[in-house]
């Protein structure tokens, strides 16, 4: 069809479009922008996360390590890594919510506690090239990641004061591993690398019983037919990722593992490897 | 499991939610009772495609009737987008462009709807707000100004990609219902060019009854096809702390929006039940 041209004639004025007049709730107008396809934005590009209880709280000795893998990989991969906050954020909710703050007043805060991960992170790293990236900033990576920098964004998606009512509990369900998740979705990415302190996943809380068996590979389909006990990152990432069009794995790694970024990286089978499989879950 | 005898150890700060997943849904422990931040807040959404692209025959009359109305009640007004979202939606879609990258394109025309109210309003106070200015609204109300800003919840492109289709599921009526929740603000105000909620669509069919007052599930239960407000919103409402009711008037009806500030059931009332 024609569009462009402007109409008048029920009192407002509109643009002609496929979606012009339209009520933009109704079921079979936002079926029509459907197609099998989407385009990829910056599909070349990895996103690594490193965990913030896991790494980070674990001080020098899991941070430097860490720290050392990503600036060997720099350049050779390109990739953006997204930080967690650790305790300090889970701090800073235990006293909102003994305040009483409304669920988008404890998300407008938690923020904070992963930039101050990334200014820690890119202090370490910064004449390896790293920089803190204004996460939303992302038309600026090509110009980034073509001069071989490392961005460091913080994981938390943008919900602050907005972000919605949970189905139960006050506490906000947009979580990092979300945040990230949708960052890398939105950029058309293929893979997401979880830096965590554990080998990836087990059928049950590794912590907490000797008998945990781990899951060396599965697929977001066999999740969600047997979900584990407990689970090293969010579940809102996994429901997520089953409407999702493009990432095409998820691998959680031991940090405290020296080399096992690395090999990630190089694309290993080290940890656990969750892939979306062939057909959406 | 691994042998972490020689890790590093966690440094915890301790306290209730130390070592737990933190968006976990339930947390045990704790006991929470909500403050409501500002309550006595009037939210108000000005329809894009139902009110702003009338231009001056809707508008001017709308403004007339809320310039006298601010020093007794705080309003915050917020923006649809309307047909040119419509339009940059269509364009972006056909591209096979993300959710994502819609919902941030979506983002560029609700604001320009929220500027060209601020020159109108400017003499009266109207003032121009992004989201980084939430925190100053006790300010701008304290000065006698009239806050507006964009309806759009500031996702963009953390947007959640839907089932189908491209179009971003939290618009310009969800960001309004959020603002009201986080402001522990009762009742949210959507003006736009019906008397509210009807059968039918009553452009199309002249014979639609209004519906006066409904619950947020059983208008759910119905699982109508076609609704008047973004089907998130009436999702987040049945699990709402606050804001309990979500009304929609008539703007082009002289003197419904005043009915509605002064708490009156006119139009139609969603409601939580």
């Amino acid at each position: 069809m024609s569009r462009g041209r402007l109409l008048q004639g029920d009192g407002r004025t509109h643009i002609e479009s496929e979606l012009m007049r339209e009520s933009l709730v109704d079921r079979k107008v936002i079926a029509r922008t459907h197609s099998e396809r989407e385009f990829e934005v910056l599909p070349d590009v990895m996103l690594v996360s490193i965990g913030g209880q896991s790494i980070f709280d674990r001080g020098r000795d899991a941070i430097l390590p860490v720290a050392e893998e990503l600036s060997e990989a720099r350049g050779k991969v390109k990739m953006i890594v997204g930080v967690g906050g650790g305790t300090r954020v889970r701090h800073t909710i235990s006293v909102a919510l003994d305040l009483g703050l409304p669920t988008g007043g404890v998300a407008q805060l938690v923020g904070a506690m992963e930039e101050a991960n990334a200014v820690l992170l890119n202090a370490l790293l910064a004449k390896k090239r790293s920089m803190v990236m204004q996460r939303e900033h992302f038309w600026e990576l090509p110009l980034y990641l073509e001069n071989g920098m490392l961005p460091i964004v913080i994981s938390t998606p943008p919900y602050h004061f907005w972000e919605p009512p949970a189905e139960e509990g006050p506490l906000p369900t947009h979580g990092s591993d979300f945040g990230l998740f949708i960052l890398a979705e939105v950029l058309g990415m293929k893979k997401l690398v979880f830096v965590k302190d554990v080998d990836g996943m087990y059928d049950k809380d590794p912590k907490k019983h000797a008998d945990a068996k781990h899951i060396k590979r599965t697929t977001l389909g066999g999740l969600f037919a047997q979900m584990p006990d407990d689970l090293p990152i969010d579940r809102q990432l996994l429901d997520a990722w089953r409407n999702a069009r493009h990432v095409e794995r998820v691998q959680i790694v031991n940090g405290l593992r020296r080399g096992e970024l690395t090999r990630a990286l190089a694309g290993e089978d080290v940890g656990t490897i969750i892939d979306r499989g062939e057909t959406n879950a | 499991m691994p042998d972490q005898t020689n890790s590093p150890e966690r440094r915890d700060i301790g306290g209730s939610l130390a070592g737990a997943t933190l968006t976990s849904a339930r947390v045990s422990g704790i006991d929470y009772d909500p403050v409501a931040l500002m309550p006595d807040v009037k939210i108000m959404k000005v329809g894009g495609q139902s009110m702003l692209d009338r231009g001056r025959s809707a508008i001017f009359p709308l403004l007339d009737e809320l310039v006298p109305l601010k020093d007794k009640y705080q309003m915050l007004l917020c923006c649809g987008g309307g047909t040119r979202a419509r339009h940059i939606y269509s364009v972006a879609s056909e591209l096979e462009m993300p959710t994502g990258v819609l919902a941030a394109l979506g983002g560029y025309v609700p604001r320009q709807n929220a500027r060209m109210l601020q020159m109108l309003l400017a003499k009266h106070g109207g003032v121009f707000m992004l989201h980084d200015d939430f925190e100053k609204l006790p300010l701008y109300f304290k000065l006698g100004c009239i806050p507006i800003m964009t309806g759009m919840p500031p996702f963009g492109y953390w947007e959640k990609p839907g089932k189908d289709g491209r179009i971003p599921a939290n618009r310009t009526d969800a960001g309004v219902f959020l603002s009201a929740e986080v402001l522990g603000v009762k009742r949210a105000l959507f003006v736009k060019d019906e008397d509210g909620l009807f059968t039918d669509d009553p452009k199309k069919n002249p014979s639609a009854k209004h519906i006066p007052r409904i619950g947020a599930r059983e208008l759910l239960k119905n699982d109508l096809p076609d609704l008047i407000l973004e089907r998130v919103v009436i999702e987040y409402l049945t699990r709402a702390r606050f804001c309990h009711e979500l009304q929609i008037v008539n703007g082009l009806k002289r003197g419904q929006v005043t009915r509605a500030l002064e708490g009156e059931d006119v139009g139609t009332i969603i409601y939580k039940d």
